[in-house]
């Protein structure tokens, strides 16, 4: 193969003395650069990487805590998809866990946009009112999830039925948390109160790079307020929504905090997402340590596209920045 | 005439100009009234609880206190463990930002400024470490931390809270770096500096901005963080925060009093810092992470 001219040539013409074989084939700064890479590859290598894949060994053991595991291959995958005494459950918290994030992600997204949208016009106050806004987000879960519970107590002492029965004259009182029926709705609603702030902290900060000429032009065209936002703002948002949803899908289906705070999986399995009953399995019940690393493989495979998708865009955010 | 007229208003607004503003005004002083109820009620339920006494709580229930009482807030700091927990928690998320930001600084100089082969697969993998969710992970990681000698202690946690501080920050350093212009380091260079005083002479003062939104994620994450907590600590001098609060529930008993107490007490440190980093968050984020 006749060798291709300037490849070479443009090497001698950077550096004058000619470059030992490791620097070529593994580049100017390889040395230096692992040096200071070296703490970040210790932690995902150590503490994501070998984690992740001894999960999945795990999954195929039977392995109770405090014992030696035993090999049972796919047996736990099969107890769990058709098995007698779990495949009830599982299909179960499948079904949860798409109600719980699809339902709390989409209406996050709309309240967020919202938010975000009132934010961005300009009045006197605009800074407290974000700090207002945004305070859920800095508040810990177990603390919101904590204050909702007492907010919802089923007794009259609790913030709702107080209300109710004081001001507006109702007799019953609503077991939020312990009515089957609604137990799933009042988690949703803690986790719209406390993820919002996030969707429109990106949103916000998403529509200030939006020129402002964009907006004047389109105003002496005589475009509304819908105009405008359909065909500039909503346009220059979708990546800024896509990362958004994407990333909050990811945290919200394996959030554990608000269900095990608020209902702990109950009442019969009503709020039994997936992370609850891998925790009941694995941990705080039976302690099939085995099982409940095949409920979480099991759940990987949907996360896997967002997650595909996700690095893709970040990557080349950060190319172009 | 010719006096009067730049004095006025320059262009009379016609009726359907002020109609409009005042739709825009209710519109959004309407929706900003909603959104301030929404987001503050629960934490003036918490307030409103903390300085009610008993009484007031479960016998004649009212919304605002009609008395009020520093009972639930002496008994939670002088009869409980709970500044063990706050000091805990303080350790746990200080000495976890402080790392992460070391660990992120440097991987991300390397990867902005350094030409070496394996740069975007160290890149690619730092984001998919980021988004693989600890509900994934928790499980394993419970067997193997169960085997380390420092589990069990709170210092412990720590090594754990990397697993999500270092990726993300490392991932917000490198959107950042990537901004800076390189001019200013190749001059430092030609002087003579070492790569390591560049990064932090030149690059660090820099990214100041985007290191405080670092910093307030990460620490507020730690801070809050439960599940890894609740699983890997039993004995009461090594709780952290979020999972001492949550004993304070004993079987179904619970003494909203004190626990609302505390909840406002370990809610402070996260939502001062928050406050006091504010201003940087958003052009934080708009700077680097998502700007598309």
């Amino acid at each position: 193969m006749a060798a291709i001219p300037g490849i070479g040539q443009r090497h001698s013409a950077v550096g004058s003395a000619p470059r030992p074989a490791a620097t070529r084939a593994l580049g100017r700064d390889w040395k230096i650069a692992w040096v200071f890479l070296l703490p970040l590859v210790l932690v995902l290598v150590g503490l994501v990487a070998y984690p992740f894949v001894s999960g999945i060994i795990l999954s195929m053991q039977q392995k109770v805590v405090g014992q030696d595991p035993t090999w049972v291959g796919l047996r736990n995958y099969r107890e769990l998809l058709v098995g007698e005494q779990y495949s009830g459950i599982f299909w179960n918290s499948v079904r949860v866990s798409v109600i719980y994030t699809g339902v709390a992600v989409a209406v996050k997204l709309l309240l967020g946009m919202c938010m975000a949208l009132l934010l961005n016009e300009t009045f006197r106050g605009q800074t407290l009112m974000r700090a207002v806004l945004f305070l859920p987000w800095a508040v810990p879960t177990i603390i919101v999830a904590l204050t909702w519970r007492w907010i919802y107590d089923g007794s009259p002492s609790g913030l709702i039925n107080y209300v109710r029965i004081e001001f507006f004259e109702q007799q019953t009182l609503i077991q939020f948390l312990a009515d089957p029926s609604l137990a799933l709705w009042s988690v949703i609603v803690v986790a719209i109160w406390q993820g919002t702030p996030f969707y429109t902290m990106m949103f916000l900060a998403a529509m200030q790079a939006i020129p402002t000429e964009q907006y004047e032009a389109a105003s002496l065209d005589g475009a509304n307020v819908f105009r405008r936002f359909s065909d500039i703002t909503l346009p220059s948002l979708v990546p800024a929504i896509t990362i958004t949803a994407l990333l909050s899908t990811i945290w919200t289906a394996n959030s554990i905090n608000f269900i095990f705070a608020l209902t702990r999986g109950g009442p019969v399995n009503a709020t039994m997402t997936f992370p609850m009953l891998a925790y009941e399995v694995g941990i705080a019940g039976a302690r099939q340590l085995g099982l409940a690393a095949a409920v979480s493989v099991l759940f990987f495979p949907l996360f896997i596209v967002a997650i595909y998708i996700l690095t893709k865009r970040m990557l080349s955010v950060e190319g172009r920045a | 005439m010719a006096t009067t007229i730049p004095l006025r208003h320059p262009v009379t607004p016609s009726p359907r100009h002020l109609r409009g503003k005042t739709i825009r005004n209710v519109v959004l002083f309407g929706g900003l009234a909603i959104f301030t109820v929404w987001t503050l009620f629960p934490f003036l339920w918490i307030i409103s609880t903390s300085i009610k006494p008993d009484r007031d709580l479960y016998r004649r229930v009212s919304l605002l206190p009609q008395t009020i009482t520093d009972a639930h807030y002496s008994e939670v700091l002088f009869e409980t463990p709970f500044l063990t927990y706050f000091r805990n928690s303080a350790m746990v998320a200080i000495l976890t930002t402080a790392v992460a930001m070391l660990i992120a600084v440097l991987a991300a100089y390397a990867m902005t400024r350094l030409s070496f082969r394996g740069r975007t697969f160290v890149a690619r993998a730092t984001i998919v470490t980021y988004l693989i969710p600890a509900a994934l992970l928790f499980i394993p990681l419970f067997q193997i931390a169960q085997q380390l000698p420092f589990s069990g202690e709170a210092l412990g946690l720590v090594i754990i809270y990397l697993i999500f501080a270092v990726p993300f920050s490392t991932w917000l350093a490198i959107s950042y770096f990537n901004t800076i212009p390189s001019d200013l380091e190749d001059a430092a260079l030609v002087d003579g500096a070492t790569r390591l005083r560049s990064l932090f002479t030149i690059f660090v003062p820099l990214a100041l901005p985007a290191l405080a939104v670092i910093a307030l994620f990460t620490f507020t994450h730690a801070w809050n963080e439960f599940l890894f907590a609740l699983l890997l600590i039993q004995r009461d001098s090594q709780k952290t925060v979020p999972i001492g609060l949550a004993e304070f529930v004993v079987g179904d008993v619970f003494a909203w009093g004190p626990l609302m107490a505390g909840s406002l007490i370990a809610s402070l440190p996260p939502v001062l810092i928050y406050i006091a980093a504010q201003k940087w968050v958003v052009s934080g984020l708009g700077g680097g992470a998502i700007k598309g």
